[in-house]
C-alpha cells in the first residue's frame, strides 16, 4: 500500500455526491489508495475504509459507541432500540428480539413471500416494461413488513406514504426548506406512533399470531416491555426494514441488467441465486456506512481521532479491500471466501439480515424465472439516491410473453 | 477435521449454519451451535466454506 497522501483535499471524501451514490467502489479504491482513513466533506468527520479497521471498530462498542446525538428528530427524544444504544443495555434487547428474527421463523414467511413478488410481477409482466422501484422493490419489503409484524396488507397505500415522510420528506413536501422537511418529518412520525399505538391495544385485548403480538406480551428479566419501547422497536424495524432492501434490490437489478453474462449464469443456474445475493451485497453494499461516536482519542490509519467525534464506518469500502477479499474488484457469484459487511458485524449485527437474505433470494428467483431477459430501457440510465442507494430511477424492459 | 465455535464472537450471521448445516445448527437467538465437533470427511468442505464466509472469524478449524 503507498503512503497516505500529505495534500488535504486528497484526504477528503464526499459521501453525499451523486457519483459516489452511482459508483462508490471508485471512491473506495481511491481511499484505500491514498487515505484508508479521510474526513468527510462538509462536515469534517473521520470516515474509516479499510476492512480490518472497520470490523475492529464494529467489535469495539467500548471505543466506538452507538450512542449519538439524536438525529432523526421525530420529537420522541428517545434514542432507536437496539440501534443507538451500546451493550451491555442492548444485547438484553437483542436477547428478546433475534429468536424473532431466527433463520427459521423468516422461512415460515417464504411461501407468503413468493406469492406477493408474483403478484406484483402479474401488474406488468404483459406491459414489457416497469419502474423497479415504485413497481417492485418498494412494495415488496413493505408488504414482508406488514405480514411480519401482522399488520393487514391493505394499509400498504398508507404506509408507503408515511414512510416516505419519514424517509425523504423532501418527496413529499417538494422543498429543500430544512424546517419544512423537519416538521413533515414529525407530522408522519407522529401518524405512525398512533397508528402503531392502535394496534398495540388491539393485540393486547386480542392476542394473534404475529410480532406485534409477541411484543406487547414479551418480557425482560421478568418485566414486560413499556408502551414507549415497543413504539421505538417497531418504529425503528420500520426505518431498518424497508428502504433497506428496497434498495439491495434496485442495485442488483440494476448491476444485472448492465451485465447480461452473469444475469444469463442465475437464469441457467438457479442454485447460484445464494452466492449471487451475497456477492451483490458485498459489491454493492447499499448501507455504505454506518456512524459511531469515537469515546477516546485515537490514530487510526495515520489519522488522529478525537474522543467526541462523529466517525463513519464505511461498510462498503471494506467490502472491496484487497487486503481482505481476493480479486476484490471482481464479481464472482462462486466467491469461495466473502467475510463481507453488508449486514454490519458485531453486536449490532443487522436483526433483519435473516428476513433480508430470505426476501432477495425470493425475489431474485421469482424475477429471474419469470423475467429472465431485460435491460435498461434504451436512452434511459439508472439514478442512485445518495445515503441509501436506493435506485430511484430503474426503468425497464423486455420482451412481453405472448 | 475438528472445528470449535468461539460463543463470544458469534453473533448470529448465520453464514455457518447455511453453508454447513451437517456441522453447524443454531440456537433460540440464531447464534452457532456445533453439532458435529469432530467433522467427518464428507462434511468438511461445506465446513470449510463456514470458517471462509464468518465474519466475525468466530469458527476455528483444526485438520
Ligand atoms: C438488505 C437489507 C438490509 C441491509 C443491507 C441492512 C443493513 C444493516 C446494517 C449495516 C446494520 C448495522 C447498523 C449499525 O451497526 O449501526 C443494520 C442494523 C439493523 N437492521 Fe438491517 N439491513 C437490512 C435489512 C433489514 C431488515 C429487513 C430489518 C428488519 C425488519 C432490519 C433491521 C435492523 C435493525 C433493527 C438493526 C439494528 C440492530 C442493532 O443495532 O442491534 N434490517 N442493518
Ligand atoms: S457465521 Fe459466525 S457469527 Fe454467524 S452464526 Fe456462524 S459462527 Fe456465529
Amino acid at each position: 500500500m503507498s503512503a497516505p497522501n500529505p495534500d488535504p483535499e486528497a484526504r477528503t471524501v464526499n459521501l453525499f455526491a451523486p457519483e459516489f451514490a452511482r459508483c462508490p467502489q471508485e471512491v473506495y479504491a481511491r481511499m484505500h489508495a491514498e487515505c484508508p482513513v479521510a474526513r468527510a466533506a462538509i462536515t469534517n468527520s473521520p470516515v474509516i475504509s479499510r476492512y480490518e479497521d472497520v470490523i475492529w471498530a464494529l467489535r469495539h462498542p467500548d471505543l466506538f459507541s452507538s450512542e449519538m446525538e439524536l438525529q432523526m428528530a421525530l420529537g420522541t427524544e428517545r434514542p432507536m432500540i437496539p440501534q443507538q444504544i451500546d451493550p451491555p443495555a442492548q444485547t438484553r434487547y437483542r436477547k428478546l428480539l433475534d429468536p424473532h428474527f431466527s433463520r427459521k421463523k423468516m422461512a415460515e414467511l417464504e411461501p407468503d413471500m413468493r406469492g406477493y413478488a408474483n403478484d406484483l410481477i402479474d401488474r406488468f409482466i404483459d406491459a414489457g416494461r416497469c419502474d423497479f422501484d415504485p413497481d417492485f422493490a418498494v412494495p415488496l419489503p413493505c408488504t414482508a413488513f406488514l405480514r411480519l409484524i401482522g399488520l393487514p396488507l391493505s394499509d400498504l397505500e398508507f404506509f408507503l406514504e408515511l414512510k416516505n415522510g419519514i424517509i425523504r420528506p423532501q418527496l413529499k413536501t417538494q422543498s429543500i426548506d430544512q424546517e419544512v422537511n423537519r416538521t413533515a418529518r414529525v407530522e408522519s412520525g407522529r401518524q405512525i406512533y398512533a397508528y402503531f399505538e392502535e394496534v398495540i391495544d388491539d393485540r393486547t385485548a386480542r392476542p394473534g399470531d404475529d410480532l406485534m403480538t409477541q411484543l406487547v406480551h414479551a418480557e425482560i428479566g421478568g418485566e414486560r416491555l413499556s408502551r414507549n419501547e415497543i413504539l421505538d422497536i417497531c418504529f425503528l424495524l420500520l426505518l431498518a426494514g424497508l428502504d433497506t432492501v428496497t434498495a439491495t434490490l434496485g442495485c442488483n437489478i440494476a448491476y444485472l441488467a448492465a451485465n447480461p453474462k452473469q444475469r444469463r449464469s442465475l437464469v441457467e443456474k438457479p442454485e447460484l441465486t445464494d452466492g449471487a445475493v451475497e456477492e451483490l451485497l458485498r459489491w454493492e453494499t447499499p448501507v455504505t456506512g454506518v456512524p459511531r461516536v469515537a469515546r477516546k482519542d485515537m490514530t487510526v490509519g495515520g489519522l488522529e481521532i478525537k474522543e467526541g467525534e462523529l466517525v463513519t464506518l464505511l461498510l462498503g469500502a471494506a467490502d472491496i479491500d484487497a487486503d481482505e477479499f481476493e480479486a476484490s474488484d471482481r464479481v464472482d457469484f462462486e466467491r469461495a471466501r466473502n467475510r463481507h459487511l453488508a449486514f454490519g458485524g458485531g453486536p449490532h449485527r443487522c436483526l433483519g439480515s435473516h428476513l433480508a437474505r430470505m426476501e432477495l433470494r425470493v425475489a431474485m428467483q421469482e424475477w429471474h424465472r419469470r423475467i429472465p431477459e431485460y435491460q435498461v430501457a434504451p436512452g434511459e440510465a439508472p439514478r442512485y439516491s445518495p445515503g441509501i442507494r436506493e435506485v430511484l430511477y430503474l426503468p425497464l424492459v423486455w420482451d412481453a410473453p405472448r | 477435521m475438528k472445528v470449535r465455535v468461539d460463543a463470544a464472537a458469534c453473533v448470529g450471521h448465520g453464514r455457518c449454519y447455511e453453508l454447513a448445516p451437517g456441522v453447524f445448527g443454531e440456537d433460540e437467538r440464531g447464534h452457532c451451535r456445533v453439532l458435529l465437533p469432530d467433522v467427518p470427511p464428507e462434511q468438511q468442505k461445506p465446513a470449510r466454506a463456514a470458517e471462509a464466509n464468518c465474519p466475525e472469524r468466530a469458527i476455528q478449524i483444526e485438520a
